[in-house]
């Protein structure tokens, strides 16, 4: 079989052309990842032989208990202001922070580890809370003791990770995680040196949790009154993430959940079809083939989400580029792609053009 | 060129994967050459056609698959929409209404429902397309039959000859 040898070469060539420079991406990003796990954890030894008194119960309560070693205290290594101001940093770390957490401690994986499938947008999102509460923690913990500090942090991550029932909802995970933020900020003066009370933290937390799950906008009120009575600088940044975030919120980043990120493909894809609700119909008609019908090439995320005919026929946009150019009609349905071939044309490019940019931001966002 | 390369290789592999769900076809490529393929169909069944095998021949372009594969019998065979000489098809997907979804295999399949279902309005074979139009279609049948049996059943019709 010369031919097929022949053919598999080619063809090798051919599918990887495309596919190539996602692929070293990605590599280049789990690279990054692993180098940055790997300083994560280097810088935490440091510490630990640094600060040897406070630092023994952090081990124990953020290390080994929870499963979580990388993130917090590394986030309190940092400058803070290197953490607030380079969201990219922030990114990496949180990303990293979550990584180390689903493989360390496979207990309480499940949704943690099935979220990081899902995209690096869960892991921004986690990163975002994660790495803000190190951060607003590490202002508490320069105004208060080392041992109060690990107390608090440790459990802030078991509430935030370990709880099963907060991670499927994002909104209330922030929530909660903007809740006991506040209850440390409250407690932390009044704890003071000698009790870092883990139990009352824990209930707090769950108590922070639960009440923001069930009744968001009371919690979300309440936090943002109690912390306008006490101010402070570091209370202040917390102040504006108080609440969860809207999908219209400037706040709100970019990263954050994936719903929102499919919510706005098919906000695009509305958009470049001009058909309204017909769209969002024919969108659930038909389960989302895992290959492209035409080049049996894999589709990938953008092309997955890309409708090109109302009648729900999907292929890859290579395939959709090629078919314009020739004959220009849906191979599902023989009809052409648009009535109109100049406004096809002009609204192909829109399209295409959206999902691009959409893709790059998710590139940027995530390496 | 490339693209139609791979699309021939995966629906090769396609083939090899379902050669037991469809025992009707049997599609085979060209050992130099993977523009060229070779299928053989079973007649259906309660058609003239039945028990013959039938012999066709795949030419794929370049531009395939934006561009329909030509095919045509190797076998003889007596139907409305194929040409008594050249065993050319007249089939609506193999020319205007062809769509890239469309497979080889698939087009077998359309070929196979296309000997269960001719078109006598759209014929190559105006002797078989004239039976049928007008109402002879016993006389259809035999004749199909009979060129089934020379042709598409060789062995067993050189049997019967001896």
């Amino acid at each position: 079989m010369i031919s097929d040898s022949i053919a598999n070469a080619s063809i090798a060539m051919a599918s990887s052309n495309p596919k190539d420079f996602g692929k070293k991406k990605r590599a280049n990003r789990s690279a990054k990842l692993k180098q940055c796990k790997l300083d994560a954890r280097r810088e935490q030894w440091l510490s630990q032989v640094k600060s040897n008194g406070g630092c023994k119960e952090e081990v124990h309560g953020g290390g080994m208990t929870h499963g979580l070693p990388a993130g917090p205290e590394n986030g309190r290594r940092i400058p803070i202001e290197k953490l607030e101001l380079k969201p990219r940093v922030e990114g990496i770390y949180g990303e990293m922070h979550q990584y180390s957490d689903s493989e360390s401690s496979p207990s309480n994986s499940p949704t943690s580890h099935s979220s990081s499938e899902l995209g690096s947008n869960d892991s921004g999102a986690n990163f975002t809370a994660s790495s803000r509460s190190s951060s607003s923690s590490g202002r508490s913990s320069s105004s208060s003791s080392n041992g109060c500090f690990s107390g608090g942090i440790s459990d802030e991550d078991e509430g935030g990770v370990g709880d099963d029932g907060c991670l499927d909802d994002w909104e209330a995970m922030a929530d909660a995680l903007a809740a006991t933020e506040d209850k440390q900020q409250e407690h932390i003066p009044n704890s003071g040196l000698d009790s870092p009370p883990s139990e009352k933290h824990g209930g707090s937390t769950k108590y922070g949790s639960q009440l923001s799950v069930k009744d968001r906008p009371f919690s979300g009120d309440d936090i943002s009154n109690a912390k306008q009575e006490s101010g402070g600088t570091a209370i202040q940044k917390s102040l504006i993430h108080s609440q969860a975030w809207r999908p219209d919120d400037a706040f709100r980043p970019q990263s954050l959940p994936n719903m929102s990120k499919q919510h706005s493909f098919q906000l695009d894809s509305e958009r470049h079809f001009g058909q309204g609700g017909s769209v969002w119909g024919c969108k659930n008609v038909g389960p989302v083939p895992k290959s492209c019908p035409i080049c049996y090439e894999d589709l990938d995320c953008t092309d997955s989400s890309f409708l090109p005919c109302l009648c729900g026929f999907r292929l890859c946009l290579f395939c959709h580029k090629r078919i314009l150019e020739e004959d220009g009609r849906c191979p599902g349905c023989r009809k052409q792609y648009d009535c109109d071939p100049v406004e096809g044309e002009a609204t192909l490019d829109g399209g295409s053009l959206i999902f691009r940019l959409a893709r790059s931001c998710h590139m940027t966002t995530t390496s | 060129m490339q693209a139609s390369r791979a699309r021939l290789f995966k629906e090769y592999k396609e083939v090899q994967r379902e050669k037991v769900a469809d025992p009707d076809i049997q599609l085979v490529c060209d050992d130099s050459n993977i523009f060229k393929w070779t299928a053989l169909i079973k007649g259906p069944s309660e058609t003239p056609y039945d028990g013959g095998v039938f012999q066709l021949a795949f030419s794929v372009p370049e531009q395939y698959p934006l561009q329909p594969p030509q095919v045509r019998f190797l076998t003889k065979i007596f139907h409305p929409n194929v040409h008594f000489k050249t065993g050319e098809i007249c089939l609506d997907i193999l020319k205007n209404a062809w769509s890239p979804a469309w497979t080889l295999q698939s087009v077998c399949r359309a070929i196979i429902a296309l000997m269960a279902h001719p078109e006598p309005d759209s014929p190559l074979n105006c002797d078989s397309g004239n039976l049928l139009r007008s109402g002879d279609i016993r006389g259809y049948q035999s004749m199909a039959r009979m060129y089934t049996r020379l042709a598409a059943m060789p062995k067993k019709g050189e049997l019967v000859f001896r």
